[in-house]
């Protein structure tokens, strides 16, 4: 069934939070660490509340209000979350005292906001939301599933109104840790070079994108998902290219009618290489254009995919993109792809 | 009884991550919870662990806590009154 987003909001490495449409001002990585940029987060969350707010739970929580603002939506019939690290330094917090202070005496905050759903029951707290309510955690799959189980619950009925969104957060600890198996690269080959750079490695990013879908079309529809599907651990690039077949003939699309391929190119040439050996043999002639070079590369990097392509959508410019697929893969191992339609 | 107040002050707007307090902010007798500093259960358990790191001081009987923790001053007087003499 089509999912029709009725509004989309994300907080990235790139500037404009507040903005409407994508940065005119476009942030180019200087590091191999893309942080976002924080917006002035009291504007969202009373301050009395963002004491306690670990950075994860502060960009969630102000993604998903201005997302719900934006659809001039009080109440969502569901709040649902996908996270693979989830709250990384409230976790980090809790285990250095607990090393430092012997195991005793510990501070109660980071241990309660250290678990993966603290993003979306701080949203349900917020709105004093008792509806359905749950947190996914499948690695580089975790956007999908609550994507899914969004389609799912909108299957039963589509009037609802659904909150589903990711978030996850670089931290000092997860940056040293994961540098530890030389999977980014040396800073001098980022900014410009990422994307094509013939070298191993990618830049860690960090973000959170938030939407309201519904089954239901209404005034406020931005774009359509006509379909998606992933794929875990494909033996080869044929198993890859059969996927991708295979969902285009299940979605019922031409790819000459598809405008635009958003790519989950991260600039490692190994796990670029199979983007560029079926964009030859697959999409030949259509325009492909990347992402991870505005948002970095995490396991949840496609909900930033899907926000960039539902604005350029929305842009709904002489030119601009009538149907756009997103194909991303996380370390070769896990593929999806996302049918994104104007509506 | 005035230094520790005024250390008391300083430690809970550290524990407590209070943005935009300042230790003069807090009166001596300012109800802490609710209408006061707009405190709530988690500050509690956070209060009692401050107590421990900083004072040693267990709050073994869970009814003491509101009388305990109404202000920086009962705070300050029931440290004075059960601080093992080695802390």
């Amino acid at each position: 069934m089509k999912l029709y987003i009725h509004s989309s909001s994300a907080i990235s490495p790139q500037p404009g939070f507040t903005d409407e449409g994508f940065p005119a001002q476009i942030r180019k990585p200087e590091s191999n660490r893309f942080d976002v940029v924080e917006p002035e987060y009291r504007e969202w969350i009373d301050p009395k509340l963002i004491r306690r707010m670990s950075r994860i739970i502060r960009m969630g929580v102000a993604a998903a209000k201005k997302s719900l603002q934006t659809a001039k939506l009080e109440m969502p019939d569901a709040i649902i979350t996908g996270t693979a690290y989830g709250c990384l330094e409230d976790t980090g917090v809790f285990i250095q005292r607990m090393v430092e202070q012997g195991e005793e005496m510990l501070s109660p905050t980071a241990f309660i906001q250290s678990t993966h759903n603290t993003v979306a029951a701080q949203i349900a707290l917020l709105l004093k939301c008792h509806n359905y309510n749950n947190t996914f955690v499948h690695r580089a799959f975790s956007f999908e599933s609550a994507l899914l189980d969004a389609a799912l619950l909108l299957e039963e009925n589509p009037r609802q109104k659904i909150l589903v969104g990711a978030a996850d957060e670089i931290t000092s600890y997860s940056y040293d840790i994961l540098s530890r198996f030389d999977i980014y690269k040396k800073n001098e080959e980022v900014g410009d070079k990422l994307i094509g750079s013939g070298t191993t490695g990618t830049i860690a990013g960090e973000g959170s994108a938030f939407f309201v879908i519904s089954g239901e079309k209404n005034d406020q529809s931005i774009s359509c998902i006509d379909d998606f599907a992933s794929l875990y651990k494909p033996v080869d690039a044929g198993e890859t290219e059969k996927f991708i077949i295979d969902f285009l003939k299940s979605s019922d699309t031409d790819i000459k009618n598809v405008d635009l391929i958003l790519s989950g190119h991260n600039g490692d040439n190994k796990g670029d290489a199979i983007y560029d050996a079926l964009q030859e043999k697959l999409f030949g002639g259509i325009p492909m254009r990347t992402f991870k070079n505005y948002c970095g590369e995490y396991p949840t990097a496609i909900s930033f995919a899907l926000w960039y392509a539902s604005l350029l959508i929305s842009e709904n410019a002489k030119g601009s993109p009538k149907k756009i697929l997103i194909w991303n893969h996380y370390k070769g191992t896990h593929h999806s792809l996302i049918l994104l339609s104007a509506c | 009884m005035e230094k520790l107040m005024s250390d008391l002050k300083k430690q809970i707007i550290e524990q407590l991550n209070l943005q935009d307090v300042k230790p003069e902010d807090i009166g001596d007798d300012q109800p802490l919870f609710v209408e006061g500093l707009g405190l709530d259960s988690i500050d509690a358990l956070e209060l009692i662990v401050l107590l421990q790191q900083h004072y040693k001081i267990k709050i073994s009987n869970a009814e003491d806590g509101p009388k305990v923790f109404r202000s920086v001053r009962t705070m300050a007087e029931y440290i004075t009154t059960h601080q093992p003499s080695n802390a």
